[in-house]
């Protein structure tokens, strides 16, 4: 069976651009802190919200 | 790099905090949104150490998203059931303070031991809170937990190889009060709401508030508490093992411990006791062939805790400040011989600081001026202290305390001679080790910073600590007699409403700048507001 060079680099392009996109994105999210913003203003307050909304059985037994 | 990194490197080295604080240009502090400790943007290393820096976020990234996939279900159950599980999510922000100003060979040592940290502890949380009944797991699932305290070293329950030890405390104070400033206090507050007093040690009542909160993972069918070393903490242990509800065993090992013709036979049956009473509860035998290749691996790790101290005596190392102190602490207090992954990294490590010796490498661009030992607990985590002080003032973090815990060889053929030393081990564990578990311990400042080429000594002065404030002025004494540069930093250990992290540092602002009359390397980080950061 011949080897198909054409469909190799087809195949290594598509991960190389899978690639490229991934390092683009997760670097811009590294780099503008983007995700400890994510958490900071807007997933924390909400869980604190939910936390401070619990009712807790706190008897001393 | 090469003339594109170069060229990276040259133009935008104007956004790096160390250039800039030389340059008059700002410093690390410019890049933060007033008080909350958010970063407008990450830290600019220069191009090769800002791709490592991203590389080893992107590694950690990948062992949480592995542990939510491990159990997603627990997992969330977990977040929305436990107030400390949100504070875990502060742990990027916990990383990148930390590793502030880090460059090179300092930056490629602290990330390796980090990523342990991470790896182990967000397999530890996940398997935790897939067998935690509260959040639904059955109760024979959750039977092959063991809760034991949190200053008990877990060498002793790899004996157990069929059985999994949870640190009880560990997940909700221990750790998390590092990570995060603001989780304690509201424990605190519970359990000073049912009339604790507010000035026992922050960590008792952390760890009342929590039990009383019913914020521990309930898992297992016995519990092994131990005599923490002061009177509030032991309160603490009644507290928790009346609410876990669970038979349990208190470990009460000798508090007064250096001596081992006192206190060895004594603790040794405590040790014994201990095992025989897991053996009973939980129906299984002690498995000596597990417990000595875990000890193998708690010996390999002591022996380079050894060598490194020989290279950190020197100055020429790149384990350095606060990654070398928490590496430490969790590699002993947390894993202590039941991970062998901390094992691989130490290797790896440890051909790093070699060559950084043969190189006569010197961390942070040389440009510490004082040497110090530090007497730190939790403390100086949340605070980031000694990556602070470093770089600040200039002032390198040699060797905290909790680097200093039992670090004697276990014998790995004799049952006998293995238990004594398992149990040498296991009196040298945090805080009966440091604070109150005999003056001698306490003296031992001064030759740990003497052995170390020390010129400055700093303790931490838990205003809550009983035992240690009877020794504060001794302490001042000795200093000047030594003439050590000595700086006691008033804190309330895991309560920062109370002595907050400024105050920390301006305990020694005052002494640098007055006492010594020096300047600052960074202006930008002497004074500033950061009460609502994690």
């Amino acid at each position: 069976m011949k080897f198909d060079w054409k469909k190799c680099f087809q195949i290594l392009g598509k991960i190389g651009l899978v690639g490229l996109i991934g390092f683009a994105v997760t670097f811009t999210i590294y780099m503008g802190n983007f995700e400890n913003k994510l958490i900071y203003y807007v997933v924390r307050p909400f869980l604190n919200k939910h936390y401070d909304s619990q009712v807790r059985d706190r008897r001393i037994v | 790099m090469g003339v594109l990194g170069n060229l990276i490197d040259s133009k935008l080295k104007k956004y790096d905090p160390i250039w800039m604080a030389e340059n008059g240009k700002g410093g690390q502090r410019t890049r933060y949104y007033e008080s909350t400790g958010v970063a407008k943007y990450r830290e600019w290393r220069g191009l090769k150490d800002t791709m490592f820096d991203y590389v080893s976020w992107l590694n950690n990234v990948l062992a949480m998203g592995k542990m939510v996939a491990s159990a997603p279900v627990p997992i969330m159950k977990g977040f929305w059931e436990y107030r400390w599980m949100g504070s875990f999510l502060g742990t990027f922000m916990f990383i990148d303070r930390l590793f502030e100003g880090y460059r090179d060979q300092e930056l490629r040592v602290a990330h390796a031991q980090m990523h342990a940290i991470v790896k182990n502890l967000t397999g530890r949380i996940g398997y935790i809170l897939s067998h935690d009944r509260r959040l639904g797991a059955s109760q024979a699932k959750s039977e092959k937990l063991v809760p034991i305290d949190e200053v008990l070293p877990e060498l002793f329950m790899t004996g157990f190889p069929d059985l999994y030890p949870v640190p009880l405390q560990t997940l909700p104070e221990f750790i998390i009060c590092d990570v995060d400033q603001h989780i304690e206090p509201y424990y605190i507050d519970v359990a000073e709401s049912f009339g604790l007093p507010a000035d026992v040690c922050s960590r008792c009542a952390a760890e009342t508030g929590v039990a009383l909160d019913d914020a521990f993972p309930l898992v297992g069918k016995a519990l092994i508490t131990t005599n923490m070393p002061c009177n509030a903490s032991e309160a603490t242990s009644m507290f928790q093992r009346r609410r876990v509800g669970l038979p349990d065993y208190q470990a009460t090992l000798a508090m007064i411990h250096n001596d081992d013709e006192l206190a060895l036979p004594f603790s040794k049956e405590i040790m014994k006791e201990t095992i025989a009473f897991i053996e009973e509860q939980y129906n299984t035998k002690f498995n000596w062939k597990t417990f000595f290749e875990a000890a193998k691996r708690i010996n390999e790790q002591n022996n380079f805790e050894l060598e490194k101290w020989d290279y950190m005596k020197t100055g020429y190392t790149a384990e350095v400040g606060i990654a070398e102190t928490l590496y430490k602490l969790y590699e002993w207090q947390s894993v202590n011989g039941a991970d062998p992954y901390f094992n691989k990294v130490d290797r790896k490590v440890m051909k790093r600081l070699r060559k950084c010796y043969e190189d006569r490498y010197e961390p942070f661009g040389g440009k510490t001026r004082h040497r110090a030992f530090l007497w730190g607990p939790s403390a100086v985590y949340y605070t980031d202290f000694p990556t602070w002080i470093q770089n600040c003032w200039g002032v390198a973090i040699v060797l905290n305390m909790d680097s200093t815990m039992g670090f004697n060889m276990v014998d790995t053929e004799d049952e006998d001679r293995a238990m004594e030393d398992l149990t040498r081990l296991t009196q040298k564990a945090t805080m009966r080790h440091m604070a109150v578990g005999g003056w001698d311990n306490v003296n031992a400042v001064w030759e740990w910073a003497h052995n170390f080429n020390c010129d400055m000594v700093l303790m931490n002065d838990n205003i809550a600590c009983k035992g240690m404030l009877g020794v504060h002025s001794i302490m001042e004494e000795q200093a000047r007699e030594l003439g050590f540069h000595f700086i006691f930093i008033e804190h309330d250990l895991e309560d920062s409403r109370t002595v907050s992290r400024q105050n920390m540092r301006d305990c020694v602002n005052q002494y640098m700048s007055i006492v010594l009359n020096e300047e600052p390397l960074d202006p930008t980080i002497v004074s500033f507001d950061d009460s609502e950061a994690y």
